[in-house]
């Protein structure tokens, strides 16, 4: 079939996949139809779970090797340049998406129900701005050319911060947004330099046309490139250093962080890597930077979560920690094993997030870790999930699906540098400790509710809750049995490590889950620990209050549940120096107003009184001195200029166009 | 196309754009300014699709085509530009909107 010059096949059905989310946008966005309550739940449902449909269709079929591979939406030719849009599915592309679509589908069903209570207009903006998310996402994933992947990227980006903003009548949430937005739109600008830069090099958008270019770059450009790509990366998947975004993104609601800041966006840095992996795997000083700051990213965040008051600021430093693995993973050149950790980690972490949030929901204490307390008893069910997810994060051997995925990465490490295979083992040792703390607090009684089960609060245990719990909770202990056939997929194997290797790493989590327990019910260690978050607590409230010395552990603990302070050194690095200057040049404090014009009138009376002042006033002095004091006056009536009516500055606009042109055509007569 | 029909369709555009520029300038609602603008955009369309025709170039009817889309987001956010404004401030008078400039 043709349509407007395109030849339309069965493969143009991949359009579907995000213009189903699209059409939910849409829809819940503008409110044709005046939807009541139930029916924008019922529509999120179908825009949530459709796009799943025909993506299991395509990825079943490349799943069987029989991908469909480019297809071409648009083309459009622009001087020696063409601009092809089009879609690709390959199995990266399949793998990823289909990912995102269940995940998707199980956060957005979860949510119909955690969102039960809230005002119409706010639900259906929840709902549409997940919806567009969601396309921007699998639009990002499938994309066969540049365009369409920044499009969906900066998509991703807009709708994080939308959502995490999405409580308007909370600061902190704004201001948590407001950074997000801003850090990230850092990272994309050189995500953006670095598709730019290979366009010159291609001259062509499409990504088969991209790699291959980027990869036979000379002159010096493939390492910009390559480290361009791995920054737009770090700051999407915040990494260290731009890390601090994404704990302060908890501030949006529990859905979003399950679905965007933890198994999606956050890991759509790594996605981008693995896209582009044969360019970073051309540059092996790249590659070492990327596996260096996952490394690092790996343990710090596994060492802040051990330390975090706050179950869902902990599950952050988690996400950061995992998709440092990934990104370590990336760097010593087995992106197919960050791939599958990419799958392992989006179940069990939204898992995590839908269960701590249906926990918490509703809770006093807010989303502090004490609020899980009592759960055993209060939320069984949900209690099981969290676990069952908490012992995938772990990676218990065997038994779970995050013990696979690790082990791939492990393997892959240990064949290439031994060093970041321990630092990786460590990181796995506080891996096991945070989540196992988490699930030991979660099995506490409850000191607020005096029977076992008081409040057994099950109002909102539906269908809607407990399907995607079961079906994660499954999916978080058996996707171990995924690993391999995922590697298999993307054409590579499992490495194979040496036995020892795999002990240690087999035991690294069950010494994790040793410490916890031993910080848990060994008194001496409890005590400190309690100690230090006292502290923490109090301090929190009175930050400029002295305390007496403390000990050297109470301080470790203080200095990472509070991330190293990383975020307060970038207030103080970047973010004051900016507001003083924009303060001072606002004429705040002892600044200038206005400098532009302020400045030269200053120094005209400056150099009016240091070399006319000292002489005789005659008349050529007199005719300088007025000069020098009109110059003021002079520019005070140009600023009467600035009107700041449209008619007005429409008028110098044309007046100055006229101006130029008439000069164009003195310029040119003959 | 002859010269003379050339000559006069330019001449016809240029008055065109001066029409709309004129309103744009003169005129302080802001609902007649949005008119006037889009009698101004109608200038240079005509230019572009007259100079397309000399020079047989279908690149002067793309451009049209492209102004078309131009005006029509254009009136799209004007539009809603005066709606928000009606609700906070006297929509008829352009000229008592000038706090930017502080």
């Amino acid at each position: 079939m043709e349509v407007f010059g395109l030849v339309l096949t069965y493969n143009h059905l991949l359009l579907t996949i995000p213009s189903i989310a699209l059409a939910g946008f849409v829809m819940l966005g503008l409110d044709p139809f005046r939807l009541r309550d139930f029916e924008v739940r019922a529509l999120a449902l179908i825009g949530g779970v459709g796009p799943l449909i025909p993506m299991l269709v395509f990825a079943n079929a490349c799943f069987h090797g029989q991908c469909t591979g480019m297809v071409p939406i648009f083309t459009l030719k622009v001087g020696e340049s063409t601009v092809a849009l089009a879609l690709q599915m390959d199995p990266l592309a399949a793998l990823v998406g289909l990912t995102v679509c269940v995940i998707g589908a199980a956060v957005i069903l979860f949510s119909v129900a955690y969102m039960q209570g809230t005002a119409l207009p706010d639900l259906r903006r929840f709902f549409a701005l997940m919806h567009l998310f969601l396309a921007g996402m699998l639009t990002m994933v499938l994309a066969g050319d540049s365009i369409v992947l920044f499009l969906g990227w900066e998509l991703m980006g807009l709708c994080s911060y939308l959502l995490i903003a999405y409580n308007t009548t909370s600061a902190e949430a704004i201001r948590a947004g407001r950074k997000a937005f801003i850090m990230t739109r850092v990272a994309d600008a050189f995500l953006l330099a670095a598709l730019l830069l290979l366009f010159l090099e291609a001259n062509s958008v499409r990504l088969d046309h991209l790699i291959p270019a980027g990869v036979a770059a000379q002159d010096g450009m493939r390492p910009i490139i390559a480290a361009l790509l791995l920054g737009g990366a770090i700051g999407k998947s915040a990494q260290v250093p731009m890390h601090t975004w994404l704990p302060s993104a908890m501030a949006g609601p529990t859905p979003v962080s399950a679905l965007l800041h933890s198994a999606t966006m956050v890991a759509a840095g790594a996605v981008l890597l693995m896209r582009f992996s044969p360019i970073i795997q051309a540059e092996p000083v790249v590659m070492a930077i990327g596996a260096g700051l996952g490394a690092l990213t790996a343990i710090f965040g596994a060492a802040a979560a051990l330390f975090q008051q706050d179950i869902k600021r902990l599950l952050a430093y988690s996400s950061i920690s995992q998709i440092g693995y990934m990104m370590l993973a990336i760097g010593v050149g087995a992106p197919e094993a960050a791939a599958a950790h990419f799958v392992v980690h989006a179940i069990f972490k939204s898992l995590l997030f839908l269960s701590a949030g249906h926990i918490t929901h509703h809770s006093p204490r807010g989303t502090d870790i004490m609020a899980m307390r009592g759960a055993s008893q209060r939320n069984p069910l949900a209690f099981l999930a969290f676990s069952a997810g908490a012992a995938s994060l772990a990676g218990l051997p065997v038994i779970t699906g995050g013990w696979w995925s690790k082990e791939a990465m492990l393997g892959a490490v240990w064949g290439v540098e031994p060093a970041l295979w321990t630092v990786a083992v460590l990181a796995a040792v506080l891996t096991a400790a945070y989540a196992t703390r988490a699930v030991l607090i979660a099995a506490m009684p409850d000191p607020g509710s005096h029977d076992g089960h008081a409040d057994h609060d099950d109002s909102h245990d539906t269908g809607y809750t407990l399907v995607p719990l079961a079906f994660l909770g499954f999916g978080a202990l058996l996707a171990g049995g995924l690993v391999e056939p995922i590697m298999h997929l993307l054409g590579a194997h499992v490495p194979h490590a040496p036995l020892f290797t795999i002990l240690v790493a087999s035991i690294a989590p069950l010494v994790g889950v040793a410490i916890a327990f031993a910080l848990a019910y060994v008194p001496a260690l409890a005590n400190g620990l309690q100690r230090a978050r006292d502290i923490a607590r109090r301090t929190r409230r009175r930050p400029r209050r002295q305390d007496k010395p403390a000990g050297f552990w109470v301080r470790i603990a203080l200095a990472f549940s509070r991330g190293l302070r990383i975020d307060t050194l970038y207030q103080i690095v970047f973010v004051w120096p900016f507001v003083k200057l924009v303060r001072w040049l606002n004429g705040y404090g002892r600044g200038v107003a206005d400098p532009a014009g302020n400045l030269p009138a200053m120094a005209a009376l400056r150099l009016q009184r240091a070399i006319t002042a000292p002489f005789a006033p005659d008349w050529i002095d007199r005719t300088w001195t007025a000069f020098g004091g009109r110059i003021l006056a002079l520019w005070a009536a140009l600023r009467r200029l600035q009107t700041g009516r449209a008619r007005d500055h429409g008028l110098y606009m044309a007046a100055g166009t006229a101006g130029l042109l008439l000069l164009a055509w003195g310029l040119t007569w003959h | 196309m002859t010269e003379d029909s050339f000559t006069a369709l330019m001449l016809l555009s240029t008055a065109l754009f001066v029409v709309g520029l004129f309103g744009v300038l003169a005129r302080r609602s802001i609902l007649i300014q949005l008119l006037s603008l889009e009698v101004a955009l109608a200038g240079p369309s005509l230019a572009f699709i007259t100079a397309g025709a000399r020079h047989a170039d279908a690149g002067g009817q793309a451009m049209f085509v492209m102004i078309l889309i131009l005006a029509a987001a254009e009136v799209a956010l004007g539009l809603a530009l005066y709606l928000r404004l009606r609700r906070t401030a006297d929509g008829t008078d352009s000229d008592s909107l000038s706090s930017l400039r502080h």
